[in-house]
């Protein structure tokens, strides 16, 4: 497979451990990883980088570090289509985090429980980015 | 809760009563309204939410004994006195088991009625703060808990996906390269998740009410016998510990567990946060019916903009690499709650790469008295 096919993935999350077991697998799948610690340092990286997928940590350094990340994103005109599978320890259903999958406030494709499947999260990814890649071409008479 | 806190509601079928009250009151500079019955009363009541009300327990129609309940209803926190023309106690007695806070025998002189709605408002007060308070700690338990949560999660993630990769990617170079130094950081993980526990266990147990020793305790000693289980761990990083307390200098009265715990976590930071090389000094001073440990080290320092925080639960500051974040993040804020309880204080000074001090600030130990035995007070 040619480099230029290699598609992005940028991975925003403040656990270095985790980041690296994810980073190798995505790698292994011929993925190019990017990697942030922070919200802001991942704001950064995604405008400049611009990757075809952004998986994002919900809770940082602040409990709600990851859903302001994402509100900024959004606001940045070449990210606003970026799919972004929003990761997090804690349940949907918790008591006191509960998230709307699609809150109007939250433009977020997937909402992802760590400890992530990583089989899984593939199957999501390759789904999310084939998709893309087949609406480059528009089918005939659309 | 209406926001005119000096309002009374007053419900007497007697006009004259009515008048006498509002005079009164208004006079005190209370804002009243009267009512002649306890239909109209309850209606103002349920509109306006006044801290207080003034019911005659005899009325035609609903009598006050009525009033009272479903001025509960309305809101729990309400203050009722009820005027009783019968001055038995069974009455009262009945009417304070119904809900009432007090109550005013016919006759009552001015000052009287003026005493009792004082206190009443002074009740109403209280029952206000406290179940703001109630509120906020309700609040705060479920944001504590699910802090607590994402913290031992988060290890327990980390060693999950190094495991899931291991598994999945066994035979490939990448993997085989790294699966020594992900085996540690499981291994780090792990120590890292017991730490945390044990932490909020002992956070746990410093927030119940077990016993407590009170007893004459010289901190030479329990520094020294911490220094001294660290030492060979210190002397692999090239530190160099340094017990400075003289005998019978600082002494305080406490729990000897308690104030180990206490010094342990302060000395356990100096030799983390520490450079190859560096000292860790422990050194004090006792005047003025306090006595001052500091705990100074030749480390990595705190940033100035962090330095109030650091007391807090699970506040960790950040270091450049996040795998370089150990601990559990609970220690000096277990270090500010033992101070705290026996009247002291744990304060820092810090200068980055330079070092840091923590300062613990505690009342000397004093004789006590039979009283102050019984009284109970510090740890």
């Amino acid at each position: 497979m040619s480099l230029e096919s290699k598609k992005k993935i940028l991975v925003v999350d403040d656990d270095a451990d985790f980041v690296e077991s994810v980073s190798l697998f995505l790698e292994h799948n011929n993925f190019t990883v990017l990697k942030a610690r922070d919200g802001s340092q991942g704001l950064k990286v995604a405008r400049m980088e611009k990757p075809d997928l952004i998986l994002m940590d919900v809770m940082m350094n602040e409990r709600t570090e990851g859903f302001f990340t994402v509100q900024e994103m959004r606001r940045t005109p070449e990210l606003a289509a970026t799919p972004i599978f929003i990761l997090s320890a804690l349940y949907e259903t918790q008591a006191g985090f509960r998230v709307k999958p699609q809150s109007s406030w939250l433009a977020h494709d997937e909402f992802i429980a760590k400890p992530v499947d990583m089989q899984a999260l593939l199957e999501k990814i390759r789904a999310r980015l084939g998709a893309r890649q087949a609406a480059a071409f528009p089918a005939e008479g659309a | 809760m209406s926001e005119a806190a000096g309002t009374v509601v007053v419900i007497d079928d007697d006009y004259a009563m009515r008048l006498s009250c509002r005079k009164i009151l208004e006079k005190t500079g209370f804002h009243v309204e009267t009512f002649e019955d306890g239909i109209q009363g309850l209606e103002a009541i349920a509109r306006l939410k006044p801290p207080l009300v003034v019911v005659d327990l005899k009325m035609p129609g609903m009598s006050g004994m009525e009033v009272i309940p479903r001025v509960r209803d309305i809101d729990p926190l309400i203050v009722v006195v009820v005027i009783t023309g019968y001055a038995t106690i069974d009455t009262a007695v009945e009417a304070m088991q119904n809900g009432a806070y007090d109550f005013l025998p016919k006759p009552f002189s001015p000052d009287e009625l003026r005493l009792i709605v004082k206190r009443a408002m002074e009740r109403h007060r209280l029952a206000l703060e406290s179940r703001q308070a109630e509120v906020e700690r309700e609040l705060m338990r479920r944001r504590f808990v699910t802090f607590v949560s994402h913290q031992l999660q988060t290890p327990l993630v980390a060693i999950h996906q190094y495991l899931d990769v291991l598994k999945q990617l066994d035979d490939s170079p990448e993997v085989q390269a790294r699966r020594q130094e992900w085996f540690d950081r499981c291994l780090k993980r792990t120590e890292e998740l017991q730490g945390i526990i044990k932490d909020w266990l002992t956070l746990s147990q410093l927030e119940g009410e077990l016993a407590r020793e009170r007893v004459r305790v010289d901190l030479h000693q329990i520094v020294g016998d911490i220094l001294a289980t660290y030492e060979q761990m210190a002397r692999a990083e090239g530190l160099t510990l340094e017990n400075r307390l003289k005998e019978n200098t600082c002494v305080v009265r406490g729990d000897r567990n308690c104030l180990s715990v206490l010094f342990d976590n302060l000395i356990v930071n100096a030799i983390k946060y520490n450079r190859p090389g560096g000292r860790v000094t422990v050194e004090g001073r006792a005047g003025n019916g306090e006595v001052f440990v500091s705990v100074q080290d030749t480390g990595i320092g705190i940033p100035e903009k962090y330095q109030a925080m650091i007391f807090d639960e699970f506040f960790r500051v950040k270091g450049e690499g996040a795998k370089t974040t150990t601990g559990t993040g609970l220690g000096l804020s277990i270090c500010r709650r033992i101070a705290r309880e026996v009247g002291g204080a744990v304060t820092v000074e810090s200068q980055e790469n330079v070092g840091s001090t923590f300062v613990v600030r505690l009342p000397a130990f004093r004789e006590e008295t039979a009283e102050a035995r019984a009284a109970g007070g510090g740890l």
